[in-house]
């Protein structure tokens, strides 16, 4: 009885399916996302599927197809097979690993799908990355701390997976812009693997083996715990740490007038890319080709910063929206025709 | 079950022998049904193509639930097969780049890489058998330090696999898909292993260590042996991993630990021991693999493919000890 309601049920689904696809789309675009561990990754799916649906204005019907689920890397292949087997225009993936696609993409290369990676930088050749430079990220929060600093004192720096490419390249950007300012001394590096409270954790045993700490540079979600932490321990004014980009995070910052700033990493880079994708697909010319970055196919966006001088206009754009919304920004429809021929 | 069949041999039903014989079978049953409803929605997904992606695909979940088995059967449980993977994958890559990518380097990087595997499961056995610490915890223990050695070899993803590697993996050989080949050597090599006696000294001891060891079996070596063989399949399935990933990455296995854990379960095997079968094992990966594509050409929508799959492998595991309680009872 359980599985006869189950075929029925499936079966309505075909059927609702087939209905949807019926409506002769222009371009099917696969979504495949590996990792449903945080909001911002749900967010960014959904921006993704709104910019999809804002091409209905100027005359394209742009399907997405979703794949999101907690995946291993192999498990991620398989979406790209997925695809590859029903036949999608384009395909845009956030990865799970940087190298572990090559064959596979280049499997959809050879069946005429346009391939973009997002979020996190792919070494295939067949693909091309539109999103934000995770260096400069990584340095823009540096120059902010730096600055702030006037250029002297004592720093701790949290970072995420240790190994994790996007985690390597942020550590790589503040070394650099560290390296430049001969009197800020970094006392320590720490992994907190992007949990927000193993990042309160290591801010806490930090406080207490340094307490001389005048700046910290901190990643995503973590620095919200380690300004937990900063707070509790009553150095609120005395420390400037970096911060995040949550709506919660946001209040904070206002209420308490934290001496923060944040590199933004916005969700809506799965957007955007799409957005770049659709005019691929339509046969349009990138101005300048995409041969950026390390592996010579990236396509860097803006990266947008947080501080002082504009924490109101933050605060205001993500007013209304729940806590764990991040403040976002995407290349719009007209932004990305202009980097088209 | 074998003692309880020949106690009571007047109620042994033709069914109930079947599933004593193949005890997979529930879950053979659970495959087909996938694979059909798979067709259903996706006829591609079936096709020469779509088989070929999935068994190149799964390869590795299979490898490693095998391996998983073997220590199942004594009542032991490895998790940190995963992490043996990505040891064995990076060491392999890091060879191959250094040693250049003709055939006789990349056969000595693989060489290696078995070594690697090898020691891993016997360090696993050592902590678990002779030292007697508890699998579960021992082998997480072991994973995070297989896992700091993988980061130590290869600290960022990024080496390329040689050409000559990867392409082999996802090539052909007279026409046929070089996976076929695989499979049909994982099939003997499986049914040559069935045969020997470490198999049955492994059920044994996962049956009951107390009366193996009263019985004169090395129940220690046993359970090392179990260890190392598991050892030596998450090598082989790391072999698959960087034939389809073509590259190395220090954190590539981490997820599957589990992954294959389940498989082993929804093959029919009993966590706690003294009963199961590889094949059982192989068809559980494949089912896991299925679900999960499965979930999305049915066109469930993002936020629900978690849950859905998550009840998809709830309801495989439960109808399969359904049925298999039922047959057996």
């Amino acid at each position: 009885m359980r599985k006869l309601t189950a075929l029925a049920l499936s079966t309505v689904a075909a059927i609702a399916v087939t209905a949807f696809s019926a409506s002769a789309a222009d371009f099917k675009i696969g979504l495949s996302n590996g990792w449903v561990g945080s909001e911002w990754r749900t967010q960014m799916i959904e921006e993704a599927q709104a910019a999809a649906a804002a091409w209905k204005e100027k005359g394209h019907n742009v399907e997405v197809v979703v794949q999101s689920a907690n995946v291993d890397v192999p498990g991620q292949i398989a979406h790209v097979r997925n695809f590859i087997n029903e036949g999608v225009d384009a395909i845009i993936i956030n990865p799970n690993s940087p190298t572990a696609f090559d064959p596979v993409f280049a499997q959809a290369k050879e069946a005429g799908i346009l391939v973009i990676s997002t979020d996190a930088e792919v070494s295939s050749p067949d693909a091309i990355y539109v999103g934000i430079d995770q260096k400069a990220w990584g340095a823009a929060g540096a120059k902010w701390l730096a600055e702030t600093l006037e250029g002297k004192g004592n720093v701790v720096a949290i970072n995420g997976v240790a190994g994790h490419p996007a985690n390597e390249m942020r550590v790589a950007g503040y070394r650099e812009v560290f390296a430049e300012y001969p009197e800020i001394k970094v006392v320590n590096e720490v992994n907190a693997n992007w949990d927000q409270a193993q990042g309160q954790q290591a801010m806490q045993n930090l406080l207490a083996t340094y307490p001389d700490i005048n700046g910290v540079w901190v990643q995503d979600g973590m620095a919200a715990g380690a300004w937990k932490s900063i707070m509790d321990a009553g150095k609120t004014g005395d420390i400037a740490a970096t911060g995040e980009i949550r709506k919660d995070f946001i209040d904070l910052w206002v209420s308490d007038k934290l001496n923060s700033g944040a590199s933004v990493n916005p969700p809506g880079v799965m957007a955007s890319a799409l957005n770049v994708a659709v005019l691929m697909l339509d046969g349009r010319e990138l101005k300048e080709p995409a041969t950026a970055g390390q592996y010579g196919n990236a396509m860097y966006l803006p990266i947008p910063f947080i501080d002082s001088s504009n924490l109101e206009e933050a605060a205001k754009a993500v007013e209304g929206k729940p806590g764990y919304y991040s403040y976002t920004s995407q290349l719009s429809i007209e932004d990305a025709e202009a980097l088209f021929k | 079950m074998a003692a309880e069949a020949t106690l009571i041999p007047r109620k042994t039903s033709g069914l109930k022998r079947l599933f004593e014989r193949f005890p997979f079978l529930p879950a053979l049953v659970i495959l087909v049904v996938l694979f059909a409803l798979n067709g259903f929605y996706q006829p591609r997904s079936i096709g020469l193509v779509g088989i070929t992606g999935l068994l190149k695909t799964y390869m590795p979940l299979m490898l490693l639930a095998v391996a998983q088995t073997y220590v199942v059967y004594a009542g032991d449980i490895d998790l940190s097969v995963g992490a043996i993977v990505s040891l064995v994958n990076v060491t392999i890559i890091v060879l191959m780049q250094q040693w250049g990518g003709e055939a006789l380097p990349v056969l000595g990087a693989m060489a290696v890489g078995i070594g690697v595997g090898l020691a891993c499961g016997i360090i696993n056995g050592i902590v678990v058998a002779a030292f007697r610490l508890q699998a579960i915890v021992a082998t997480f223990a072991t994973s995070i330090f297989f896992t700091g050695l993988a980061l130590y070899v290869l600290p960022v993803a990024g080496a390329p696999a040689p050409a000559a590697f990867w392409r082999t993996y996802g090539g052909r050989f007279a026409e046929i898909p070089f996976v076929f080949y695989v499979v049909v050597v994982l099939a003997v090599l499986l049914y040559l292993l069935a045969r020997t006696r470490l198999a049955t000294q492994l059920l044994a001891v996962g049956d009951d260590a107390q009366g193996a060891f009263q019985s004169g079996l090395p129940v220690t070596a046993i359970r090392m042996k179990g260890y190392a063989l598991c050892g030596l399949f998450a090598a082989l399935a790391a072999f698959c991993v960087t034939g389809d990933t073509a590259s190395g990455d220090p954190l590539v296995g981490g997820k599957m630990t589990l992954s294959a854990v389940a498989a082993v379960v929804l093959g029919g095997s009993a966590l706690s021991g003294g009963f199961g079968t590889v094949v059982g094992s192989v068809i559980g990966a494949l089912i896991i693999g299925l679900i999960s594509s499965l979930v999305y050409f049915m066109g469930t929508p993002s936020e629900w493919q978690n849950l859905v799959q998550g009840l998809a492998i709830l309801l495989a595991l439960m109808a399969g000890i359904l049925v298999g309680r039922r047959a057996r009872a």
